[in-house]
């Protein structure tokens, strides 16, 4: 079902508690009463539409945009992620980590398959923040400054970004991996690891590599659904200056 | 139990969406392709997907006298979404006949029926165990080598090392390079001291 501005938010979190993490990166706490979508997105000040948008696209994996995305900044759309990068890296996975830790710690065999999940996990986590850091320093930068071009118009493209001729359809196929390797680490858990005594020990594990897993799908989506057209838009336009 | 590959031939969303959420419910593993129309010519598009079941609006199908009962060596199974206005030569032309104005519960347990079947007639269970051949492969994989070494080390080609890497893929469910090397030592293929070597060999 889509979200709509006019149900109560408190109904939303009813129907898919999952977006809690959402709404907290535009800054919206709890207590919505029984304030609408509408009316606790103007409390905080955030645009509706945009929120709109996002939280369908985590609700529901097959949503497709039907609004016009072109009516949102990029700036608008890089904040939502980089919000979302930090909590992978300040939140969910060192709650991963001390997970794994605690297992370690804690479990009374021997703990050399549990060394092994936690290297693993280790690798796993520096290739994100590589993932990471590469959107952060490189798509993210390259955004804004068609942004920034296109809103000072009559100005040129700074040389640079001409010259490396550096397109949005260059990171795409970097997502592979990290997803790849999350699958892996849930399916060693769940099929390979010896039957684990304490095994309700690791389905917190299991439910915290879930939650990563569908929120990475989503940041990946919304790049894909939202980000990606509105940086296409922008380069056919600056192209088209460039031309004139 | 082996995956199914369906087809769905029907011009209509709201029927389209309807099977689908049918099949939905029965639980067993599918994979769907769906069309609105016979665009292409229906052989041209069975050789294409090769469907295991082809679900069907029969008017699509009016001008065919006769549907492939084979694609590829592989039994197909037609079945006919029918309402009252088919006549009964169209529809006697199917394995089986979905009345799309049955209930819910005739519907799923028509389709339960068209599943087992299929699946029966696709007889051979796929197996998850490696042959001993793969795990020769994976237990190279996993100690790091590449392709070629791992073909010259067995003898075999690189294009089949290739071949081999892509079952033991999809019979484990494990995708990365160390997510393999995690699994050989889980199983005791290899050891931790033998891929330290391994890493060694590599610094140096």
């Amino acid at each position: 079902m889509r979200i709509q501005k006019d149900l109560k938010m408190a109904d939303v979190i009813h129907m898919n508690h999952h977006l809690l993490h959402v709404i907290n990166r535009f800054g919206i706490q709890l207590g919505f009463g029984d304030n609408t979508v509408e009316e606790v997105c103007r409390n905080y000040n955030v645009n509706l539409d945009f929120f709109l948008e996002i939280v369908n696209t985590y609700h529901d994996p097959t949503y497709f945009p039907l609004g016009d995305l072109q009516k949102f900044p990029a700036s608008m759309l890089i904040r939502y992620l980089q919000k979302t990068h930090q909590f992978y890296l300040e939140v969910k996975i060192p709650e991963i980590e001390v997970a794994i830790q605690n297992l370690i710690d804690n479990v009374a065999f021997e703990a050399d398959h549990l060394h092994l999940l936690k290297d693993f996990f280790n690798n796993y986590k520096n290739e994100l923040t590589d993932h990471i850091n590469k959107e952060e320093q490189r798509v993210y930068p390259y955004a804004l400054a068609l942004e920034h071009q296109l809103a000072n118009e009559g100005h040129l493209l700074e040389e640079g970004l001409v010259k490396a001729n550096y397109s949005i359809h260059d990171y795409e196929e970097d997502h592979d991996d990290v997803e790849s390797k999350l699958f892996d680490l849930k399916n060693i858990i769940i099929k390979y690891l010896p039957s684990p005594l304490e095994s309700v020990r690791f389905n917190s594990i299991l439910h915290e590599l879930f939650e990563l897993e569908k929120d990475l799908n989503n940041h990946g989506h919304i790049e894909d659904l939202i980000l990606i057209p509105i940086v296409e838009r922008m380069e056919s336009e600056v192209a088209h200056r460039i031309a004139k | 139990m082996k995956q199914l590959r369906i087809l769905l031939i029907e011009e209509s969303f709201i029927v389209r969406e309807g099977v689908k959420t049918l099949l939905s419910l029965l639980g067993r593993p599918y994979s769907m392709e769906e069309c609105e129309a016979l665009s292409m010519g229906l052989s041209r598009l069975l050789s294409r997907i090769e469907p295991n079941i082809v679900i069907v609006n029969p008017i699509l199908l009016k001008d065919y006298s006769v549907y492939p009962r084979k694609i590829n060596n592989k039994a197909v199974f037609f079945v006919g979404l029918c309402d009252d206005s088919v006549d009964k030569q169209l529809s006697g032309r199917f394995d089986f006949v979905l009345s799309i104005k049955d209930d819910k519960v005739s519907l799923l347990q028509q389709l339960e029926k068209i599943l087992e079947k299929a699946n029966f007639g696709s007889n051979h269970q796929e197996s998850n165990t490696l042959s001993e051949r793969e795990t020769s492969v994976l237990k190279c994989v996993a100690l790091g080598l590449t392709n070629n070494e791992i073909g010259e080390k067995l003898f075999i080609s690189t294009h089949t090392v290739m071949t081999h890497r892509k079952n033991i893929t999809r019979k484990l469910g494990i995708k990365t390079v160390s997510g393999l090397t995690v699994y050989a030592i889980l199983n005791k293929l290899i050891k931790v001291e033998e891929l330290q070597i391994t890493v060694n060999k590599e610094d140096e």
